[in-house]
């Protein structure tokens, strides 16, 4: 869900300016609210605010046994292990160039997609193509790993489809799952398949809402569709195209661990292109168990998640402003 | 004269669908338009080329997969993977699994989700922005893998339980927010007439507002249904017990392994890799049996969310 924040900070906005509309006259009516507002301020409390206070463990040399109020503190030995480890700069590495590879890739198409989607006639035609390409984004991570096989590992041993398309042309096979070199581009194509319908819906949405009187100036001046679509379309999808880059620029430190861990798995000679923070973490609280370095990680992940959040907000904000088509 | 021509001047383009270019460009379509035809069918059919593939191979013999590889059309033609995982009982256990956290994880996750947004709507000053923060700073920071990890199996005791599943993905603050905008259009008229008649809050929320939110509620509700039956990361830490895990959870054994297909069924001698394809299928089957009839209320809930907040 990359357009939550936009959501939810557009939600502020008005909240303050409708909260004179309906105001209660005594506090003592409102407890019907309260029951209802309960369920989900419990969970939340629990399931995320609980969490966030069980980082405590970052500083402690954690075990099960003492528990969360009885291990003994540490202060910063497991973010100095976690640095000084030697695989650190590659994790950080890996996290933010394939981020960044998804975000490029999946908003260019998006962004081609809905372009494309909004030169077809007919709204039951275009409501088809819509429909099918925005499939992919349903099916679970798991499921587009095992899709993923069929193309570059066959059945028993062998090649898959990709193969058996370079053996017709006469190409070398290639061992994908011991290649590490092409996964980063593997993972991007994956992704394009999975978001781009996604990214497109969002992006035709802002098509449709651009007003017909703009393109009727541009029939008057005799402009061909592709001109339309490159000078009128195209510079009025930035603001939204801004906004979901700035959403993604503020998740760039989280890796993307449903389809790396469900197609990489523990898959060791792919870990050099491949393994993120959110893996890695994963990994080692598994094989290793150890808690303190662990949470240290995901709490230096969380930090640094959170100041790229807000200043991506902050610009999202400026930017909107500033723009006034929003 | 210049009057007349001056007053017909702003008309000669209507908004409405076919008028003099338009009905010119239908006849010979400019080579933008068939470029954007033929990118559009290509990625719809990369989208669907997988899929076809899937079902495919699951209907063909494990003979024919194994010496010849993936084919678009199964030959010779097979139910064998079928026969065997149904005549196994791991797929029930598994698909009772499944149905079981996305049932009561949808019901629980609109229930409370749909409550909080609606007093984050009602624009009270002591309750509704300090909820609105309150739901979003969650978005902003994460607790992480660790402490989850602790409060489930430690504090809580929940391994081995689908509620482990179930409770950390059942507040969605995104959707929250997208109830929350729809909830704020809800017409104040109506609330008021409810209130005149001496309609409590509770009683307001359950008899006007809610029969009022119904494509919202579904749409909120297909978006937690698809979540928590694509759900396995959850389920990959806390279920370690084989009888209790969901669909796919038996889907990514089969990719860290095709041999553990033979578990599925009751056969030693099983078909491994068309098992594994067709469980797959098993386990997308109804997601694709009812994107048909879903997909709009999808497609509106990522729009609502999107461009109106």
């Amino acid at each position: 869900m990359s357009t939550d924040l936009g959501a939810a900070s557009n939600t502020f906005a008005a909240t303050g300016s409708e909260r004179g509309r309906s105001r209660q006259k005594g506090r003592g009516r409102d407890y019907g609210l309260v029951i209802l507002a309960a369920p989900a301020v419990v969970l939340l409390l629990v399931f995320a605010y609980g969490p966030m206070a069980g980082l405590v463990v970052a500083f402690q040399d954690f075990n099960v046994a003492d528990g969360v109020f009885g291990s003994p503190w540490t202060g910063l030995e497991n973010f100095e292990f976690f640095f000084t480890s030697g695989g650190a700069g590659r994790i950080l590495w890996n996290t933010l160039f394939l981020n960044v590879l998804f975000l490029a890739a999946t908003l260019a198409s998006g962004v081609l997609l809905a372009i494309m989607l909004n030169e077809i006639r007919g709204h039951v035609t275009k409501r088809f193509f819509q429909s099918v390409i925005f499939v992919p984004y349903f099916v679970s991570p798991i499921v587009v790993s095992i899709f993923l096989q069929a193309f570059l590992a066959g059945p028993s041993g062998r090649g898959g489809l990709v193969n058996d398309l370079t053996d017709v042309f006469g190409l070398p096979s290639v061992s994908w799952y011991t290649e590490p070199g092409p996964w980063p581009w593997i993972l991007t194509a994956v992704k394009v398949w999975q978001m781009g319908g996604y990214m497109s819906v969002i992006f035709l949405a802002a098509i449709t809402a651009i007003p017909e009187e703009v393109y009727e100036a541009g029939v008057i001046d005799g402009a061909s569709r592709a001109q339309m679509a490159l000078r009128i379309t195209l510079p009025l999808l930035k603001p939204t195209a801004a906004i979901l880059l700035v959403l993604g620029v503020g998740r760039i430190f989280y890796g993307d661990f449903g389809t790396i861990y469900a197609i990489v798995g523990d898959n060791g000679t792919l870990f050099s292109t491949t393994d993120v923070i959110d893996t890695y973490v994963f990994r080692a609280l598994r094989t290793i168990g150890d808690f303190g370095t662990t949470a240290a990680i995901g709490l230096f992940q969380s930090v640094v998640g959170f100041v790229l959040v807000v200043v991506a907000t902050l610009v999202q904000r400026r930017y909107a402003k500033e723009t006034s088509l929003l | 004269m210049t009057i007349v021509e001056a007053g017909v001047r702003p008309r000669p383009v209507s908004t409405t669908p076919p008028t003099g270019p338009r009905a010119r460009k239908r006849q010979r379509p400019e080579p933008f338009t068939v470029i954007s035809y033929v990118g559009v069918i290509a990625f719809a059919l990369i989208c669907v080329v997988p899929f076809w593939m899937i079902i495919a191979g699951s209907l063909t013999a494990e003979s024919s997969l194994s010496q010849r590889g993936y084919s678009f059309w199964p030959d010779p033609f097979s139910l064998d993977a079928y026969t065997t995982i149904f005549a196994g009982s791991r797929v029930w256990l598994s698909y009772g699994a499944t149905l079981f956290i996305t049932v009561v994880g949808t019901v629980i996750a609109v229930a409370a989700t749909s409550g909080i947004a609606w007093v984050i709507a009602r624009g009270l000053p002591w309750m509704s922005r300090p909820l609105a923060v309150f739901a979003y700073i969650p978005m902003l920071f994460t607790g992480g893998l660790v402490p989850m990890y602790i409060l489930i199996t430690q504090v809580l005791q929940l391994r081995d339980s689908w509620f482990a599943v179930i409770l950390p993905l059942v507040i969605a603050p995104f959707l929250v927010f997208v109830q929350v905008s729809f909830f704020r259009a809800t017409p104040q008229e109506i609330l008021d007439a409810a209130r005149i008649d001496g309609a409590g809050e509770l009683r307001i929320f359950f008899q006007v507002v809610l029969p009022l939110s119904k494509p919202v509620i579904a749409v909120i509700a297909l978006f937690y249904a698809v979540t928590f039956w694509n759900e396995w990361f959850h389920a990959l830490l806390f279920i370690s017990e084989p009888a209790k895990y969901p669909l796919q959870l038996v889907l990514q054994n089969l990719i860290t392994s095709v041999a553990n297909a033979a578990d599925l069924g009751t056969t030693t001698a099983a078909p491994v890799y068309q098992m594994r394809l067709a469980m797959t299928v098993i386990t997308i089957g109804p997601i694709l049996l009812a994107y048909p009839f879903a997909q709009r209320y999808f497609v509106k809930g990522l729009t609502l969310g999107a461009t109106k907040g």
